[in-house]
C-alpha cells in the first residue's frame, strides 16, 4: 500500500534526523516534500524509529524535578493550562535539539515558563531577572 | 563530543553522586518559575505543598495490594475489569484526589489489561510517558526513554528479553500504546507455587515491573533491579 | 480564560459513537503540523475496534486549549503483521487509542 510505503520510509528519515550543531544545511531555499514532513514531524511521535538495545536505569528523583511536576501540575490544578498545553510545549515545541538533549523534567520547566511568558502571566523581562536573582541569591551562599 | 555530566551514560555501576554546592541552571529555573506563579497568584504555596504531599504518598504498593486482592477475590476481579477506577477506590485508591478531579495529567480513565495462558500485556506510551501515576506512582526512567518507546510497538519481543522475559511464540503479546486519556495497568497470571499465600504474602512478588508487562511475578522475586542513576540532591521526603 | 476542566468522565455524552466494536476501521493520515497524538506507525493501517472508551475534545485542539466538540474515543487493534510486513509472529498485537476524527470505516 503507497501509503504505508510513504510513512514507512518517512519514519526512517525521522528517526535519522538529529541534532547537529552545524551543518552546511542551514537555510536552505528548496525543502522537498519528503524533508518538509520529516521537519515537521512531532518530535515526541518516536514509535517504531531505530536504537541499538540500551540500558534500562532507574533514576533517583531529583528535589527540583519533584518541584517541577508539582509546579506544572498545581498550574493545571488551578486552571493555568491544561496538560495537553503542556504536553504540546514540552514534547513538541521545544524542537529535536531540546526534546533530545535535556533531561525529562528540564522540558517540563521550559514548557511552564515558556507558558508563562506566551499566556502573558510574566513578562519575559521579569522571569529573565528573577532567574538571575535566584542565580545570585544561591551563589552567595 | 565531550560529557562533563553523564546522565544516560548507562554502563551499570554509577559511582556515588558527589556533594554538589553549585545550583544547577534546572533547579534555578524551577525555583524561579515557582516563586513567580506564587508571586503572581497563579496558585499558592499551600496548594504546592498539597500536591507535593499527595505525589509523595502515591507509589507501586497500591497496584500490588490491587493485583493481590484480584487474584484471591474472583468477584472483586471482575469489578476491577468493568471498573477499575471505581474498584481503586475499595483499596483506598481515589483517582479523584488531590484536586477532587483527579491529577491534571492523569485524569480517570484507568483500565485492566488481564493477563491469560496465552495473552501477555505491556505497556509503553510513546509520545510522552502517561503512566497511571495514582495507582503506580512516578514512572521509572527507563519507561520515559525514547530507546523503549521507539522499539516496544516495533520489536517487544526482543525488547522483553532485555529486561529477562522470554515468552513462546504461542503466547500472543499485545502491546498497549497509551497515547491518549486512557491509562493502564497490567493484571498478570498469579504464578504456580502461591497456593494459599496470604494477600500479604501475594503483594510482594507484584512488583512495579510486573504491572508495566516487562516481567513475571515469581516466588522468591520480589524486587525490580535496575541499575540506579544517583541524584545530585534528591528529594528530601517530608 | 482556561478552563478548570472537570475529568472527561463527569461529562455528558454528546455525540452517537460512529464504530461498535469489531468494526474495522483505517488510520487517516492528516498532515502534521504543531501537534497530534496519532502516532505514525499506525496511520494508513488498518485494525478493529476493541473498546469505546470516553468522550472528550481532540488533543489538537486542546493543545492549544480550545475546548471543542466533544468526540468519542476507541482502542483500536492491529496484527503486528499489518503494522509491520516483515514482523515475525503471527499472533502478536498491538493497540492504541484514536478519537474518531481520525478513523475511517473499512469495508470488509
Amino acid at each position: 500500500m503507497a501509503v504505508r510505503d510513504e510513512l514507512r520510509q518517512q519514519l526512517e528519515l525521522i528517526g535519522a534526523i538529529q541534532p547537529a550543531l552545524h551543518l552546511p544545511q542551514n537555510w536552505n531555499y528548496e525543502v522537498d516534500s519528503a524533508l518538509f514532513k520529516a521537519y515537521l514531524h512531532p518530535p515526541h511521535d518516536v514509535g517504531g524509529q531505530f536504537d541499538a538495545p540500551g540500558v534500562y536505569e532507574e533514576k533517583e528523583e531529583e528535589q527540583w524535578e519533584l518541584n517541577t511536576y508539582v509546579t506544572c501540575e498545581v498550574l493545571g490544578w488551578r486552571g493555568i493550562w491544561n496538560s495537553e498545553e503542556r504536553r504540546r510545549r514540552a514534547d513538541n515545541d521545544l524542537g529535536y535539539t531540546l526534546y533530545l538533549g535535556i533531561p525529562y523534567y528540564g522540558r517540563w520547566i521550559l514548557a511552564a515558563a515558556r507558558m508563562l511568558v506566551d499566556k502573558n502571566h510574566v513578562s519575559l523581562t521579569e522571569l529573565i531577572e528573577k532567574i538571575a536573582e535566584v542565580k545570585a541569591r544561591y551563589a552567595k551562599q | 563530543m565531550s560529557h562533563t555530566h553523564s546522565p544516560g551514560d548507562g554502563g551499570g555501576d554509577h559511582p556515588a553522586a558527589p556533594m554538589v554546592e553549585e545550583i544547577t541552571d534546572f533547579e534555578v529555573l524551577e525555583i524561579a518559575v515557582r516563586e513567580l506563579a506564587i508571586e503572581h497568584g497563579l496558585f499558592t504555596a499551600e496548594d504546592h505543598r498539597r500536591f507535593t504531599e499527595w505525589a509523595e504518598s502515591i507509589g507501586p504498593a497500591a497496584g500490588s495490594r490491587l493485583v493481590a486482592k484480584a487474584w484471591t477475590d474472583p468477584a472483586f476481579k471482575k469489578r476491577l475489569l468493568e471498573d477499575a477506577v471505581k474498584a481503586c477506590k475499595e483499596i483506598g485508591i481515589d483517582w479523584a484526589e488531590p484536586t477532587g478531579f483527579g491529577t491534571p495529567s492523569d485524569y480517570m480513565n484507568l483500565r485492566v489489561l488481564e493477563d491469560t495462558p496465552t495473552l501477555h500485556h505491556v505497556i509503553v506510551c510513546t509520545l510522552c510517558s502517561c503512566y497511571p501515576r495514582p495507582l503506580l506512582g512516578m514512572s521509572p526512567e527507563w519507561y520515559r526513554t525514547t530507546n523503549y518507546r521507539r522499539r516496544l510497538v516495533r520489536w517487544p519481543r526482543q525488547v522483553l528479553a532485555e529486561f529477562g522475559l522470554i515468552l513462546p511464540p504461542e503466547v500472543e503479546i499485545r502491546v498497549e500504546d497509551s497515547n491518549q486519556k486512557c491509562r493502564f495497568m497490567v493484571l498478570p497470571m498469579r504464578p504456580e507455587g502461591t497456593e494459599n499465600w496470604t494477600e500479604e504474602q501475594l503483594a510482594a512478588i507484584v512488583t512495579r515491573d510486573c504491572m508495566i508487562g516487562v516481567a513475571l511475578p515469581r516466588p522468591g522475586r520480589t524486587a525490580d533491579v535496575h541499575p540506579v542513576q544517583k541524584a545530585r540532591r534528591p528529594v528530601q521526603r517530608s | 480564560m482556561p478552563s478548570n476542566k472537570p475529568s472527561a468522565k463527569n461529562r455528558t455524552r454528546a455525540v452517537e459513537a460512529r464504530f461498535k466494536v469489531g468494526d474495522r476501521v483505517r488510520v487517516k493520515d492528516l498532515p502534521n503540523l504543531f501537534y497530534s497524538r496519532t502516532q505514525m506507525y499506525v496511520r494508513g493501517a488498518v485494525g478493529t475496534i476493541a473498546a469505546l472508551t470516553y468522550q472528550d475534545v481532540l488533543p489538537e485542539d486542546e493543545a492549544f486549549n480550545r475546548d471543542g466538540r466533544l468526540e468519542q474515543y476507541y482502542i483500536v487493534r492491529f496484527r503486528q503483521k499489518d503494522l509491520w510486513p516483515e514482523y515475525p509472529f503471527e499472533n502478536d498485537s498491538l493497540q492504541t487509542e484514536s478519537p474518531e476524527r481520525w478513523l475511517e470505516p473499512v469495508d470488509s
